[in-house]
Formats: C-alpha cells, structure tokens, sequence
C-alpha cells in the first residue's frame, strides 16, 4: 500500500489531476455554470480536435521529438480535400471526404518521415520547413481562400449530435457532436497502439534511446518512418473534423495551434526529451488546457489579460512536470534501478 | 484590414438614369477608364457591373480594364499603357499603394484627372473617395443590432483583437451612438469588448462563453467578417434564435444560409459597383471644372453627400454602406 502511494506520487497525472479539479472549482464558483451539462459538453466538443492533435504530438514527442508542422499539414490536406470535392460537386456522405483526407496526410506525413527518419535529420529543423512548405502550397498552389460553402454530406455531419444537453435553468442547449466518437476510437486505438504493439513499444524505446533500440533489434528507421505516416493521418482526420463542425473550410485558422497543443502534451507529464510519458496524463494536459482557454470569460478574467493568464498556466504547469520528471529521473539512476519505460 | 475592405455591399443601381439626364449637355466626350485590383476577383467584377451600368446611362467612353491577376506591377504597367494612350481619367483601386504613386504622378503631369479609392494615403491623387468613415459605419452597425434587439436589452462588442484600429473605432463608434440614440440599451460592464482573432470558431466559443455566463446578455456588436458568422453558430446551438442577436460585416454569399434561415437578421457590407460609379461621377465633375468643396453629391446612392476627411484635403467619405439580408443576399454574385 505505501509502495503504492509512493508509485502515485512520484508520477505526474495526480497532481494534474489536482489542478484540473480546482480550476473546475474554480470556475463553478465564479460562475456557477461549470458543472451544468451543456458546459460540460461544451467543454467535451471543444476537446475533439485538440485532442486528437495531442495523440499525435504525443506519439512525435515520445519517440524524441518535437513536431510544429501538424497544423499546417492539416489545414492542407483538409483545404485540398474540401476544394476537390467541391471542384467536383460532390453530394455524397462523409466517408469519402475522410479517406481522401486521411490519404493525403499520409502523403504528407511520409514527406516529414522520409527526412526525419532515413536522412536523421533532428524532427523540429524539418518540421519547421515542412510547415513552411505546406502553407506555401496552399496559398500557392491551391490559391486558397475561406470556402464558407462546404459539401453537404460534410455539412450535415458536423451538425449531427450525439445527444442535445440542457441547462434546466437557463435553457440553453449545447450538442455533442457525433465527431466525438471519432476522437475515442482514437484514443483507445492509440492506448492499444502504444501499449500492446512492437510498433508502439519501440516508440518509446527509440524515444529512450535511439542506439539502444536498435541494438535491442528495434527497425528504427521504419517505426519513425511509420510513426509520422500516422501523425499525418491522425492531424488530417482532426483538420477534416474542425471543417465539418465549423462549416467553413479556413486556411489559416488552425495555424499557430500547436504551441497550445505541444503545451498541453508536456504538461501532462510527457518528457520533452522522449521515451516517457502516458497517454492519461496527455489528454488531462490537453483538457487543462482546453478548460482554461474556454472558460476565461466564466471566470472573469478581462479581455486584456486573457494571454497572461494562460502563459502562466502553461509556464506553472509545465514547469510543475519537467521538474518532476528530472527528478524521478534523479532518484531511479541514483537508486540503479533498472530504467523502466513508464506508461 | 484588406480582407475587411475586401469584403462587400450590395446595390440598386438606379443612378445611371438621373445621369444619362443631367450630362446631357456636357459640353466634350470623355474617356474615363477605371483600374481595379485585378478582373476576376469577384468583387470587382461587381464593380465593373457599376461602370457598365454607368456607361450605358452616359455619352462619355467608360469602360473597366484590369489585369488578369493581383499584381502590382501589371497594375503599374496597365496605368502606363492607359497615360500614353490619353485617356481623360484614370479610376484606380490600388494594389499596392507604394509602386503605384510614381505612375500615378505620370499621369497627373499629363494632364489626367486621376481618382481612386481604397487609397487614402497616396498623394498623387486628385481625390480619394472612401465608402465610410469608421465613425459612421460603427454608428450603422450599431442601428443594425439596434433594430434587431428592438432597441432595449445588453450588448457587448466584439473585435478581431484589441490591437487591430478599425475595428476599435468602430466598436468605440457604435458604443458612442447606442448612448445617444438607445437609450434602453446598455454595454455590457463586465466584458465592453472581447476577442474573435479574425477566427469564427474563436467567435464561437467566446459567444458560448457570454451567452453562459451572462444570461440576460442579448446581442453582440461584431466588426470583423468572422464575428456574426461564429457568434450566429452559437445562438443556432444554444437555442436562442429570436431571443439573442448579432450584426457585422458579412460577405453575402458566405452567409447566404444564416440569413436566410433568419439566424442573422442582417449584415453590413459596401458595394464596390456603386464605389466604381463613385468614381466615375467625381471624374467628371472634375473634368467639367466644378469646385470640389464642403459636401458633394455624386448622384450615387450613398454618396451624395460626400464629406472631406478630417484634416485631409483628397480623401472624400461617403456614406456608402448596406444591409444585406435574406431578400438581397443573391444580388451581389459575390
């Protein structure tokens, strides 16, 4: 029993945990509208599109490194998708536009692992440049602009709702969207992946060190190579998702969201160096996240010092993890513990 | 602040009539040509429906001539051509007001009467006629939401960011005229002004948040063309249709579907047709040597009683500004 509690508290998820829970304290007391159920469904639908974000940036950040480029890769696959269906009038279902989406992000995920993983090239030095070249092909090639018109299956798909929650006291109504599915088959699909597969194993193994994996027998090369065809398709599917939910196809809005993203996934206790990291404590940094940037106005905090506010938590909380991570680091090698892969 | 220029208004083009009468007698025939940014951007292929329109009502040559693409320097080129050919006005929306100065100085030296618009900066200009002022298009998107709160209830305004100038003069200007004019409306003390970061799910989730936390919050004064569209999202989700309202800029075609399912009453925008006629009718006065002073009326519709710029000797502002709504949203082809 006392080995199990000291097993808790040397590792990072109760404490986000902790903080989680006082900023929904937090926010119920200064607005008593935190716990209503169209909040907190408010609350789950802004959660889909960074958290499946997340689960890649996660994965990236594991295996050691560091990837900016995703946005930017899905805002193209999403904006050349919606402009090739509608270039072709298209009025069919959903389906189609998710493979076509899920397929040119395997495209471009396989552009960042090509250099990251056969040329070695460091993950945050190509990513910077891929992303460049995404946004350039967009606005160069594709020309783009707001399609404020987007298919109707799309259309439909992103207003169709779960289930509809109700505030009984002021009425008012939040959907939840059926995209919502979409980010827990992502989820436990990634659970598994990471948990139970040689494939994800060696994510965290490469993550711990890379020349160790290899001698361990690890195909490095072809796991990294893998792992950002994933990203990619994981990034588009989130891209395509925000399309269908805001019924406009925008360029530009998603770009400039992976510092909040990169943030969360850290604050949730994943070394930023690699090898460790769980799943749980990133998806609880991801909703810290996603909690404070929507309820600043619940709280109260003016306008102004809204950014402040946020860059705060994010230098707290992240802080908060790095330390202890350098520190159960400390106290494993001191002990000679064997090093084991956290998860 | 391009992209909110760039967005639109709509029209009735009765105008050419009232002129094909009044030039009549005009002594010489002129040739009057206006420049837009480019001729396929929809929006000034709105604009040259203004100058066709205006030239059918008139006995002066005027015609529309762009390039095939936005580029500043096919612009400058196309302006050059036009000098050496002698026309007698040149009508230019700038692309890029630096390069185009040193041409636009060509042409005055050769005894061309140059106008343009969306061009308040330059120098080397006869006049520079603007749709609006920021005060007075504040003050009409305020009458907007006025009328569709039916004059009473709170409100709060919203911006692209606190940073960005014409949004804030137009929130500052709205605020102004809602406290002369609507007295039974007050701003909303807790939150006078939040931040939609040109973003329309940003618009969303902070409508969300207000609607929340302020129950008996009742419209949103939006300024950039992302702020009614999101904050509109929000009342359609949370069930306030008809009881919570917004206004704003707003591209006709892109919200054609809110208005017309009476999400949005009516958005606020200029008509680049009726810009381009404008333009033309100073032209002219200009040619005929009439005196350019104290309030000018151009014969267009939302600019007849065009007002110099404070301070400013060139740059006119009129009043050129619309609604669009569910019975005109289609009229614009943009």
């Amino acid at each position: 029993m006392k080995n199990r509690l000291k097993k808790l508290t040397s590792r990072n998820e109760p404490y986000i945990f902790l903080v989680l829970l006082a900023v929904c304290i937090l926010i119920e007391i200064r607005s008593g509208q935190f716990f209503s159920p169209n909040n907190l469904v408010d609350i789950a639908s802004a959660m889909i599109v960074p958290g499946l974000m997340a689960i890649g940036a996660f994965m990236v950040i594991v295996s050691g490194g560091i990837d900016v480029s995703f946005p930017a890769l899905a805002s193209l696959s999403f904006y050349a998708t919606t402009k090739l269906l509608l270039d072709h009038n298209y009025q069919g279902g959903v389906v189609l536009p998710f493979l076509i989406a899920i397929g040119f992000g395997a495209l471009l995920g396989a552009f960042n692992g090509l250099f990251i993983s056969y040329f070695k090239l460091p993950t945050l030095i190509v990513t910077l440049g891929s992303s460049s070249v995404f946004k350039g092909l967009m606005q160069g090639a594709l020309n783009s602009r707001q399609l404020a018109v987007i298919p109707t299956g799309m259309r439909e798909w992103g207003k169709k709702a779960l289930f509809v929650a109700k505030n009984p006291v002021s009425g008012l109504t939040s959907r939840m969207p059926v995209a919502f599915l979409v980010f827990l088959f992502a989820l436990v699909f990634a659970f598994f992946l990471l948990r139970f597969t040689m494939f994800g194993r060696g994510i965290y193994a490469i993550g711990g060190s890379e020349v160790s994996a290899e001698r361990a027998g690890f195909r490095v090369v072809l796991t990294k190579f893998l792992l950002y065809i994933m990203v990619g398709m994981i990034a588009s599917v989130a891209g395509l998702i925000r399309v269908c939910m805001m019924q406009q196809a925008h360029p530009t809005n998603m770009l400039g969201m992976e510092m909040n993203i990169i943030a969360g996934v850290v604050l949730g206790g994943t070394a930023i160096t690699g090898g460790r990291g769980t799943l749980l404590g990133c998806m609880l940094g991801t909703l810290l996240i996603v909690i404070v940037e929507n309820s600043l106005i619940l709280i109260g905090i003016p306008t102004s010092w809204k950014s402040v506010f946020t860059g705060a938590l994010i230098i707290i909380g992240t802080g908060v993890s790095a330390y202890q991570v350098m520190h159960q680091g400390k106290t494993r090698s001191s002990k000679g513990k064997k090093q084991e892969v956290a998860q | 602040m391009k992209k909110v220029l760039a967005m639109v208004l709509l029209v009735l083009v009765m105008v050419p009539v009232l002129f094909a009468a009044g030039k009549a007698e005009a002594k010489s025939n002129y040739e009057i040509v206006v420049v837009p940014k480019d001729a396929s951007n929809p929006w000034f292929v709105r604009m040259k429906v203004g100058v066709d329109e205006f030239a059918k009502g008139t006995h002066h040559t005027v015609y529309q001539r762009g390039t095939p693409d936005i580029d500043a320097t096919l612009q400058a080129q196309l302006v050059q051509d036009l000098i050496a050919q002698g026309v007698d006005a040149l009508c230019v929306v700038p692309v890029d007001l630096e390069s185009i100065e040193p041409v636009l100085a060509q042409a005055r030296k050769a005894g061309i009467v140059v106008i343009t618009h969306e061009g308040a900066d330059l120098e080397n200009v006869d006049y520079d006629i603007e749709a609006f002022s920021n005060v007075g298009y504040g003050a009409f998107i305020m009458d907007n939401l006025a009328e569709a709160m039916g004059g009473e209830g709170v409100y709060t305004t919203m911006v692209a960011s606190l940073t960005n100038g014409s949004h804030n003069e137009w929130a500052d200007a709205g605020v102004a005229h809602q406290k002369a004019n609507y007295p039974k409306m007050t701003l909303l003390a807790a939150e006078k002004r939040v931040e939609s970061f040109d973003n329309g799910d940003v618009a969303y989730n902070v409508a969300k948040e207000l609607f929340k936390k302020y129950p008996n919050l009742k419209g949103i004064m939006g300024t950039s063309s992302y702020d009614a569209p999101g904050v509109a999202r929000a009342i359609e989700e949370l069930g306030l249709i008809d009881k919570a309202f917004t206004s704003g800029t707003g591209m006709p075609l892109d919200n054609a579907a809110l208005l017309e399912s009476g999400i949005v009453k009516s958005l606020t925008l200029w008509d680049p047709a009726l810009a381009g006629q404008a333009m033309i009718a100073l032209a002219i006065k200009v040619l005929d040597g009439e005196k350019i002073s104290g309030v000018v009326d151009l014969g267009v519709d939302g600019y007849t009683a065009l007002q110099f710029k404070e301070g400013s000797k060139t740059v006119l502002e009129g009043e050129g500004w619309i609604v669009i709504n569910k019975d005109n949203v289609y009229d614009f082809g943009f």
